[in-house]
């Protein structure tokens, strides 16, 4: 194969993923593939699957890679490809826009006059050199300060405003490849954990998801204190965790973490994700007389503890709820009455009139408990996440420049004609929103006649 | 019995059927009087959505909960609703025509009676919501979401005209409609500015994500499906520069961008996690 031609090859694909002809149809491939992702629930177990689909089904699924679909060997390559598309086409056009901007072209030769739509001529007795001074002045009052240059004896005047928003496309397309880069240094460098830390005690070592395994923070972190705050209406208000980080068996930070108010230490980032109870001590429960409410007794419980008091029978704790349906802490006890059959029902700490409705002489109060929470952390350190948001950052720039602005770019020529006369030439372009290009150019038209 | 809020914002969707109405009328007789109402009801039923707004702001605070009203379903329905009418407003204004309207109030008014049959009450936030990243969140998609539905109202005026265009008439209501070249124009107009409106509510969803959970992207079907829509909308911006795809494709696109920018704020919730609550145990 001769050099020229496997140039040419060459050429050609490079213009291929360098062409918009391929930007549309990987845009609307890639929108089309994100769907099937979004019915078919993603990274389930496979019990969760078999309810809903046939093994055959499953098996073509899961061949497909639709049950872990945007990691999946297919999609990954329509991003690639996505990439390649903005590479090739940023690295193809940008030197050219370089040159328009660096470079433009500052004279306005007959084929460019015939080519653009705004332009406008008229006579002026005077030289060339007499009015030169005038309409660069009125030029740059009235749009930008003019460039200009003599050919032979002809005077172009040229000026330009917005000529970086050429580049708007291109900060948005690099955006869009920083951003990739900064996700990438994130999966390769990043790990994202879960971890339940219960009430005093500390951990050093994350689970994590994916094939990173446990991971040694390098540092403890302690739970000092869980709790939970509720609104008047008795819905959560704020889950909060006290948390102490120990590096080198001494505290060197204390923070207390809420949902949206994450603790970093060293680039890993814990966040108050979910909680639970590992269990009670010391539940506190009060016998009371129903007639005026004096206390019987003071009855301090464990868990499934069992306590006679005398003239009631057998009182046990057997199951707490933090928020049993929106009423806030209620415990389960269980009364072994001296006869009859063994009763069990809430009594709720809000409420501790709650069990006078039993009828009986006495009631129980649920007046207390210590209990044992453990905090659930999700645990995340990712190296690329400044880097996504510089591309963020960019990306809205961009698309702001590139939507918004415009170069905008007026030629003025100054033609000496025979009889002590010159001829001006006017013309206008503008790359973006002409509409309102045409006004200023009208505008101008006026302004630069009146010179 | 609603609150003073709730009954402004009925009286804006009320005013936003009838100016629908009006600007049909409009339409069919082609009196330039009944233009002027329409646009007069319309400037009213702003202003009755803008109060309410300030009223449900007040009312929050007295409640004790303070907050901008866009953080539940109700609150971001009517969002979206105002932001398409003075959208609608403007468009109307600058490009001095007022047959857009039959085509953009009606939107404004079913998504109000839409609100209308949600939950409406001042309800405190759960921790997962209370950051002001919500605030800005919800505020930017929805501005996006409004212009991409004025879009899709004259996309649906741009796929007639050129039909009429095509058979080389001028007649009846279409005949009426500003040229294609103008409507294409309008479409376009009303995406670079939903855009980048809609790139900084996924960037802002990101962003909060990231600092309530740790993880900026996770692909659920919410963060993809604005993808989606992100990615619909950039194809549609590509084709416009692309001979052959201007025009009627890109109009389509326009269309195809908003139905899936419904699916994206409805759809998901309805649909999607519908079928993932009732599928599971």
């Amino acid at each position: 194969m001769s050099k020229k031609s496997s140039e040419s090859f060459f050429e050609k694909v490079w213009k291929f993923f360098a062409s918009l002809r391929l930007a549309i149809p990987v845009l609307i491939i890639l929108a089309v593939a994100s769907i099937f992702g979004t019915i078919i629930e993603q990274n389930k177990p496979l019990e969760h699957y078999r309810r809903f689909y046939s093994e055959s089904t499953i098996k073509i699924l899961s061949k497909l890679g639709l049950f872990d679909m945007y990691h999946s060997w297919w999609f990954l390559l329509l991003l690639v490809l996505f990439a390649i598309n903005l590479t090739c086409c940023t690295v193809d056009r940008l030197p050219n826009v370089f040159k328009v901007v660096r470079n433009p072209k500052r004279t306005l030769d007959e084929g460019m006059e015939r080519s653009l739509s705004l332009v406008h001529r008229w006579r002026k007795k005077g030289k060339v050199e007499e009015l030169r001074e005038k309409f660069a002045s009125a030029l740059s009052q009235a749009f930008a300060k003019p460039v200009e240059t003599y050919n032979s004896d002809v005077l172009h005047l040229y000026a330009e405003r917005g000529a970086f928003s050429r580049f708007g496309v291109y900060i948005t397309h690099v955006s869009i490849l920083i951003v990739l880069v900064g996700a990438i240094i994130g999966n390769i460098w990043g790990f994202k954990g879960y971890v339940n830390i219960v009430e005093g005690d500390q951990i050093s070592r994350v689970q994590t998801r994916g094939s990173k395994g446990i991971v040694d923070l390098g540092f403890a972190v302690r739970c000092n204190d869980f709790r939970i705050e509720y609104y008047p209406n008795g819905t959560p208000k704020e889950y909060i965790s006290d948390l102490s980080v120990i590096e080198g068996g001494k505290e060197v930070l204390r923070k207390t973490i809420e949902v949206n108010d994450p603790l970093r230490y060293k680039g890993i980032w814990f966040y108050q994700s979910s909680y639970g109870t590992a269990g009670a001590t010391n539940i506190t429960v009060d016998v009371r007389k129903k007639e005026d409410g004096s206390l019987i007794k003071r009855l301090t419980l464990l868990p499934n503890q069992k306590v006679k008091v005398e003239g009631v029978g057998t009182i046990s704790a057997v199951d707490f709820d933090p928020n049993l349906q929106g009423f806030g802490p209620a415990l389960r006890v269980r009364v072994e009455g001296e006869s009859g059959q063994p009763l069990s029902f809430w009594i709720f700490k809000n409420f501790p009139d709650f069990d006078k409705r039993r009828g009986q002489p006495f009631y129980l109060v649920f007046s207390g408990i210590d209990e044992i929470y453990y905090t659930g952390l999700q645990v995340a350190k990712d190296p690329g996440v400044n880097i996504v948001w510089v591309g963020c950052v960019f990306m809205v720039l961009g698309i702001l420049v590139a939507f918004f602005g415009s170069h905008r770019r007026v030629w003025l020529k100054l033609v000496p004609q025979e009889g002590g006369r010159v001829e001006v030439v006017l013309a206008g372009a503008a790359n973006r929103n002409r509409l309102a290009f045409e006004k200023t150019f009208q505008r101008l038209k006026e302004e630069l006649s009146k010179v | 019995m609603g609150t003073l809020n709730v009954k402004l914002f009925d009286l804006a969707m009320i005013l936003y059927g009838v100016a629908s109405l009006c600007y049909i009328v409009f339409l069919y007789a082609k009196k330039e009087g009944v233009g002027k109402v329409a646009t007069l009801v319309t400037g009213a039923s702003a202003l009755s959505a803008t109060a309410a707004f300030i009223a449900r702001w007040v009312e929050s605070y007295k409640l004790g909960i303070g907050r901008i009203p866009v953080t539940n379903l109700y609150e971001s329905l009517v969002f979206f609703a105002w932001v398409v009418v003075i959208f609608y407003l403007l468009f109307e204004w600058r490009y001095k025509s007022r047959t857009f309207g039959a085509f953009v109030l009606p939107i404004a008014f079913f998504t109000m009676l839409f609100a209308s049959t949600t939950e409406s009450s001042i309800t405190p936030l759960v921790p997962a919501l209370q950051s002001y990243w919500l605030h800005i969140h919800v505020i930017t998609c929805f501005i996006g979401y409004a212009a991409f539905a004025v879009s899709c109202g004259i996309a649906v005026m741009y796929l007639l005209k050129e039909k009429q265009e095509a058979r080389g008439e001028s007649k009846g209501i279409v005949g009426l409609f500003p040229s294609t070249r103008v409507l294409d124009d309008i479409v376009y107009r009303a995406v670079i500015i939903g855009f980048p409106f809609l790139t900084a509510g996924i960037i802002t969803g990101a962003a909060w994500a990231n600092y309530a959970w740790g993880t900026y992207w996770s692909w659920d079907p919410k963060e993809t499906w604005s993808l989606i829509v992100w990615l619909i909308y950039a194809a549609f911006l590509h084709a416009r520069i692309t001979r052959g795809w201007r025009g009627r494709k890109t109009a389509i696109l326009s269309i195809v961008g908003f139905l899936a920018t419904i699916f994206c704020y409805l759809g998901v919730n309805l649909v999607l996690s519908g079928l993932h609550s009732y599928g599971g145990s």
